[in-house]
């Protein structure tokens, strides 16, 4: 008997979930208030699909700009206070106590400074997702190994050239990281924000479709979170692949066979 | 003639007023050119921040060293090459990569560093391992790369700091055997840090023994096995007589 291989068995659970998803609802298992079945739900996207792809959009929107916020600005802070001794010692603390406090509880404060509208989708987004992403930076970026710079010295390269030649790339993978992580926790801040007070984008589409008990269009909107959430990851592993390619993030390559 | 390397009443002091560590004292000695120098010694005797110091990467305390006749202030990669103990290759690039870094860092241009890298790779027998990523290296063929990297630029001396520590017994053997193919091709002056009692051994021309901190020469040993150099030798008499001359060194240092 063959062994089957990881991602077919990966296959065959998402495809029973899809299957169980539209059976338990029809055999009456669970009431189709509380879960609709994949056919009632992807039909509302077929059919209204105007509604979604605009709160798409606004979504899509919102969650750029955190990103540029938390991923540009949470890299190179992190950047700097990760390369930094001093800077370290000094703000890590605090910036690692901060990030205890739920952030959320600020969502209010950011609709009473910036009005119901996008801006505060994006300050808090921007910001829930900042402390991780720098945090992280901060910790990959010493992780560099001190022999490279080393190295780079005793074969006389000068200090632009360390940064550009060593330190930059030795601090990609740590970037990329920073990106995933940004991006995955930005879309969870701008859902999470127009869930709680707003007038477009997919967050609102569920609050609004929960309170009149529409189930089925509750489930399509959080559908498109998930799709956007796994296409969000699916592309920028693909981008780190191309970068990183002596991670191996995928399978590790088999070391040559020594010759000595 | 001027020895390679000349060093006169050399004194290291670490840290401040309060923790200050003497990690070397009063070193002095001289390496003729073509020379292949070992020194051994106990852990944290200051052999690798001698190493460093000869290198121009760490400045002394007191007293002057002179390679090539002159002053090492700052790293000289056309007049000293430096392998380290871990490969401390760059997993970003390529083995072929990797050994041009030095001549790219000053701006030779492409198509000679590619001939003179994969020239380098040739010597130290790794010709067609050029495209492969270090991770897709095993350790002793890192090390290789290694040191292909530094001959590139073709320095007169090579500061070896435990290169082979991190391999297996087998595989330091056959690199040790390999290094001195490759040093008898290339006439260089090295200095080579090691533990192993046997390496020092069987590659040196002059062993140095040095003593537990602070770091002083206490004994230099000639070897006077003849070259090329044969695991046959490890057998004899007189190869077993220096190891054990050299061991007794490290044991009463330590005392």
């Amino acid at each position: 008997m063959t062994r089957s291989s990881p991602a077919l068995v990966r296959r065959s659970i998402l495809a029973a979930l899809l299957v169980a998803w539209e059976l338990v609802p029809r055999t009456g298992l669970l009431p189709e208030l509380f879960l609709p079945s994949l056919s009632s739900t992807l039909s509302v996207l077929w059919n209204d699909w105007q509604t979604y792809g605009r709160a798409l959009l606004v979504t899509l929107y919102e969650v750029a700009f955190a990103m540029v916020i938390a991923c540009g600005g949470g890299i190179l802070a992190g950047a700097v206070v990760g390369g930094f001794a001093r800077l370290r010692n000094l703000l890590l603390p605090v910036v690692s106590s901060l990030y205890a406090v739920p952030i959320v509880i600020l969502y209010p404060v950011f609709t009473a400074w910036f009005g119901v509208g996008s801006e505060s989708k994006i300050a808090f987004a921007g910001i829930y997702a900042f402390f991780p992403v720098m945090l992280s930076t901060a910790a990959g970026i010493q992780t560099i190994d001190p022999q490279f710079l080393l190295a780079a010295r005793s074969m006389g390269a000068s200090l632009p050239q360390q940064i550009a030649r060593v330190i930059i790339p030795a601090s990609l993978p740590t970037v990329f990281a920073g990106l995933r992580l940004g991006g995955a926790l930005a879309i969870i801040g701008v859902v999470v924000s127009e869930m709680l007070t707003a007038a477009a984008g997919i967050g609102y589409l569920v609050t609004l479709n929960r309170t009149i008990l529409d189930s089925p269009r509750v489930f399509a909107a959080i559908l498109m979170i998930l799709l956007l959430s796994i296409a969000y990851y699916l592309l920028s592993r693909a981008i780190e692949r191309r970068f990183v390619v002596w991670q191996s993030v995928g399978k590790p390559l088999q070391p040559a066979q020594s010759t000595v | 003639m001027i020895p390679a390397i000349d060093i006169e009443g050399l004194s290291h002091v670490y840290g401040g007023a309060e923790g200050a560590v003497a990690a070397l004292e009063d070193v002095s000695l001289s390496v003729a050119a073509g020379r292949f120098t070992v020194i051994v010694g106990p852990s944290g005797c200051g052999k690798t921040s001698l190493l460093m110091m000869l290198a121009g990467l760490r400045a002394q305390s007191r007293g002057a060293i002179r390679v090539l006749g002159g002053p090492m202030p700052a790293p000289d990669p056309l007049r000293v090459g430096v392998i380290f103990q871990e490969a401390s290759l760059y997993p970003w690039l390529t083995a072929l990569e990797n050994v041009e870094f030095p001549l790219s860092l000053r701006g030779t241009p492409k198509p000679d560093c590619r001939k003179r890298a994969g020239a380098m790779l040739e010597l130290v027998g790794l010709s067609g391992f050029g495209e492969r990523y270090p991770h897709e290296l095993s350790g002793g063929m890192k090390q290789r790369v290694s040191i292909a990297r530094g001959l590139v630029q073709d320095p007169p001396v090579l500061l070896m700091d435990e290169p082979f520590a991190a391999l297996d017994e087998q595989t330091r053997m056959t690199m040790g055997h390999e290094l001195l193919r490759i040093w008898s091709t290339t006439s260089k002056t090295v200095v080579f840090i090691t533990h192993s009692l046997t390496e020092a051994v069987y590659l040196a021309d002059e062993v140095l023994v040095m003593s537990a901190r602070p770091g002083r020469i206490i004994d230099r040993i000639e070897v006077p096995l003849p070259r090329p150099r044969s695991y046959d030798m490890m057998a004899t008499d007189v190869f077993g007589r220096l190891r054990d001359r050299i061991w007794q060194q490290i044991r009463k240092s330590e005392a």
